[in-house]
């Protein structure tokens, strides 16, 4: 069964770390941000990668911003490039560890898996850091000593910055393996590790990305300058979520959304649906930062601006009016000097309209997290971890803990959500967040 | 030296040194306030008990334009209401002389339970300011006003100085950097636990490694950092019902056993005129070093299990090292290469990381360095534990060597 626990980092971990050996990593897709951020991190623990990306000079151009990256050219000394063209069955069939980092598409890695499977060593280990593709099918038609040694390790962008990662097995990966690569990206990698079930965006994006796509949607009638205010720092975040939407791009949002909304259906399937104006924009070239803007950019001039979903224009930051929301000053302030309790007990109890939103998307994110136990990950403990380590939000059970189990209740019901089993059944007092080492305040943000 | 009357540290708590409070747009009573509540909850004490505070910061003024910071601790609890508070600067060894003034008043019986909160706010400004801010624990005046980074400079003069008198080579001090990132990574609170460092790196003089005084380099440095920590301290009769509250024998818990506190001309060129004809460059905090062993009723190094030293620089570890006696003066690269310091050795030097790996809130340095000594000894340090560890022993320098603080932890 999954096990998002730390048990891999405690004293057996060294039994398991001995049972295998790692001293030559091939990164595939060398040169996007994720292949050339996961390479400088395995230079850390391993003396050989080699970087492999459709042309060797992409590849250096991977190395150098791996070097960039990390700010040490040390990177370099660890690291050997090379092509597909050229390099591939060669360096594959030495490697250790085949890392798979090209684009998210699913008959593209399924090449690369073919022919990986045909030069690889029968021992050596096969992951792919895809953020949601599943890793069975992703198998489908492999060797058998390729699904045994194949897994997925999504790490978070950028992942020297970012401990959180998820370990997904496919239900041929040898559980051994699993437990190795657990402990071994704890102890060397200095990963936050969560195991979670093969499903749709796995733990960590299925969570996060339902908060962000409910927030797009809002945005619809109330602008996304408003309710990133009313779902900001103040909820448990350093970045608000449509400046997040705009950060990882409106077209990686949207292959994660819809996704989940096709593969996994659950209570709260309409909020998974990408809006229909975010659609009409991307068709007209919106993705986000990359592009220039998306929920918020600059004018010619470099003014702010911000998109207005209903006419699909931009309209001066500026010209747009702040309604009363002295509730989030009341409460920033509280966090403010550390006040952190009083605070998300003054957001549980706030009341008018705008306070209603908020809340009724917090309640969401609690709610759907307690609810996707059992399905993404074993414990709430798996999605803390993620939502924590991976996204720094404050995590679910550090929400509840926070504002309290009743006024928790009260909040869900009033947003006429179902409260999840775990909460209604337990006593007030319970301690829902186990991480001694995460200090909670972390993630109340003052504004 | 006859021994001190008996004083036990029943417990603490830092914050994560790798958060950036200004970017969390927090005030720093909210950094004093987790710390505290953190080490009460560790220690199962109400606000109710505390009879005494101590803050230790040293320039709150400049990176916050705040003073007045012991009047902020009653600003955590209400219970706080009225009990009497004070601050504590000695530069970068506030924390350890905010401790001092606690064991003090425990000794002549005035309170039973004292906490000692140290803080430091450094990310407020960028680093040239904060830079010049830290230029006020030299002689400003003289040593600091219109100069880059004085402090690294000032370190890169101490290993000059042993350059001069004994030969220092950079893959020694390349050495003492690499050993306290790797056991920074092992420290769930330490500030570069996900930073990018090897010995080759130390070693690398490139732009990512440029030399910023002299011959120390961008990895020679202790960090920027954001951080408090709190400890609570008390009375023999406090601690005989506490062990009984929370089920532990008193033997076990750990005691301030000795203490050493010396302060030096402020001028370095002052220190090293002084120290011509010693075999010591900085004999007071030698003198440090001592008479906290003396009063520990412990001989010398030897009885010391691990060290938590203040590594401002690598050059300040390097002199650590023979002003601890672990070698015979001029030859600390010996312990060095002989793994005596490393996490596993004979007396390993900063297992929590350290001011280069954990970080170096400089009003909390001297009250996280004691913490980390309660935790070796109270066998709570978790990955970076030295094994049986009883007597741990702190130093904790203010300015270019100029006041001194040691403590023996141990039970």
């Amino acid at each position: 069964m999954l096990s998002s626990t730390t048990a891999a980092a405690s004293g057996k971990s060294s039994d398991l770390l001995s049972s295998r050996s790692i001293k030559h990593v091939v990164v595939l897709g060398a040169n996007g941000a994720m292949g050339l951020g996961s390479g400088a991190l395995f230079t850390t623990a391993v003396p050989r990668v080699t970087f492999l990306a459709r042309t060797k000079e992409k590849a250096d151009g991977g190395l150098a911003a791996a070097v960039k990256m990390v700010r040490s050219s040390t990177v370099g000394s660890r690291v050997d490039t090379g092509s597909y063209d050229d390099d591939f069955d060669r360096v594959v069939a030495e490697a250790d560890l085949i890392f798979e980092a090209v684009t998210e598409q699913l008959d593209l890695k399924q090449q690369f898996f073919d022919r990986i499977d045909k030069v690889r060593r029968p021992d050596s280990i096969v992951a792919t850091v895809t953020s949601g593709l599943s890793i069975n099918q992703l198998a489908e038609g492999r060797s058998e000593s390729f699904r045994k040694n194949f897994l997925g390790l999504h790490f978070f962008n950028p992942p020297n910055v970012i401990v959180g990662t998820e370990l997904v097995a496919g239900k041929d990966t040898d559980p051994k393996l699993v437990d190795f690569i657990d402990a071994y990206c704890t102890r060397l990698l200095g990963r936050a590790m969560v195991r979670t079930a093969d499903t749709a965006g796995f733990a960590g994006n299925r969570v996060g990305f339902k908060l962000l796509n409910e927030c797009a949607i809002l945005a619809e009638e109330h602008g996304p300058l408003l309710i990133d205010e009313l779902v900001g720092p103040y909820t448990g975040r350093a970045l608000t979520p449509l400046a997040t939407v705009d950060l990882v791009g409106w077209d990686i949002h949207r292959a994660i959304v819809d996704n989940i909304y096709e593969l996994a259906p659950d209570e709260a399937h309409e909020t998974l649906k990408l809006p229909g104006y975010m659609a009409d924009l991307m068709a007209k070239g919106v993705l986000g930062r990359k592009t220039g803007g998306g929920f918020f950019g600059k004018d010619d001039a470099g003014g702010q601006i911000v998109l207005d979903p209903k006419t699909q224009n931009y309209v001066a930051k500026a010209s747009i009016s702040r309604p009363d929301l002295s509730f989030i000053d009341e409460i920033s302030n509280l966090h403010r000097v550390g006040r952190y309790v009083d605070g998300m007990r003054a957001f549980a109890e706030a009341t008018g309209p705008y306070a209603a939103i908020a809340q009724k998307v917090i309640a969401g994110y609690i709610s759907y997290s307690f609810n996707r136990v059992g399905e993404v990950t074993d414990d709430i403990s798996g999605i803390d971890r993620i939502m924590g380590y991976g996204f720094n939000w404050a995590p679910p059970s550090v929400l509840v803990d926070t504002i309290g189990l009743k006024r928790t209740i009260q909040m869900i019901e009033k947003a006429g959500l179902a409260v999840p089993p775990a909460l209604a059944n337990a006593q007030e007092g319970t301690t829902f967040f186990d991480d001694p080492q995460v200090n909670v305040g972390k993630f109340f943000v003052a504004a | 030296m006859a021994q001190i009357p008996e004083v036990y540290v029943l417990g603490g708590y830092q914050t994560d040194f790798a958060r950036n409070w200004s970017k969390e747009k927090k005030h720093f009573v909210a950094m004093m306030r987790e710390a505290v509540l953190g080490a009460l909850e560790e220690t199962h004490i109400e606000p109710s008990e505390i009879e005494v505070a101590h803050t230790g910061n040293f320039a709150g003024e400049l990176y916050s334009k705040q003073g007045h910071l012991g009047a902020f601790f009653l600003e955590i609890d209400p219970a706080f209401s009225g009990i009497p508070t004070a601050r504590h600067e000695a530069a970068c060894a506030s924390g350890s002389i905010a401790l001092l003034a606690a064991a003090a008043e425990i000794e002549a019986h005035r309170y039973d339970l004292a906490c000692v909160v140290g803080v430091e706010q450094m990310k407020t400004v960028g680093p040239g300011e904060g830079g010049d801010f830290l230029g006020t624990a030299a002689w400003y005046e003289l040593e600091a006003k219109g100069i880059e980074f004085p402090f690294p400079k000032l370190f890169g003069k101490l290993g000059d100085e042993y350059d001069k008198r004994y030969g220092i080579k950079d893959e020694h001090l390349a050495e003492i950097s690499t050993i306290n990132y790797a056991n920074g990574k092992l420290n769930p609170n330490a500030q570069t636990r996900t930073w990018y460092m090897n010995y080759d790196h130390a070693m690398s003089r490139d732009e990512f490694n440029g030399s910023i005084g002299g011959r120390i380099h961008i990895s020679d440095c202790s960090q920027v950092t954001d951080g408090a920590a709190a400890l609570l301290v008390a009375s023999p009769e406090y601690a005989k019902k506490w062990a009984e509250r929370v089920g532990v024998p008193l033997e076990s818990i750990p005691r301030i056993k000795g203490w050493g506190h010396n302060t030096a001309r402020i001028l370095f060129e002052d220190k090293i005129a002084e120290s011509a004809n010693s075999e010591y460059i900085l004999p007071h905090v030698r003198s440090t070093v001592t008479s906290a062993q003396k009063r520990a009723g412990i001989a010398d190094t030897g009885g010391i299990d691990a060290i938590e030293t203040h590594d401002c620089f690598t050059t300040s570890e390097y002199m650590a090292i023979d002003h601890f006696a672990l070698t015979a003066p001029g030859e600390s690269w010996k312990a060095i290469e002989e793994g005596v310091i490393a996490l596993g050795g004979s007396t390993p030097i900063n297992p929590s990381g350290g001011l280069i790996g954990a970080g170096h809130p400089v009003g909390a340095t001297g009250v996280r360095q004691v913490l980390d000594c309660h935790k070796q000894v109270a066998g709570t340090a978790g990955d970076y534990q030295v094994e049986g560890a009883k007597n741990v022993q702190t130093l904790n320098i203010g300015g270019s060597g100029t006041t001194s603080v040691s403590f023996v932890i141990g039970t």
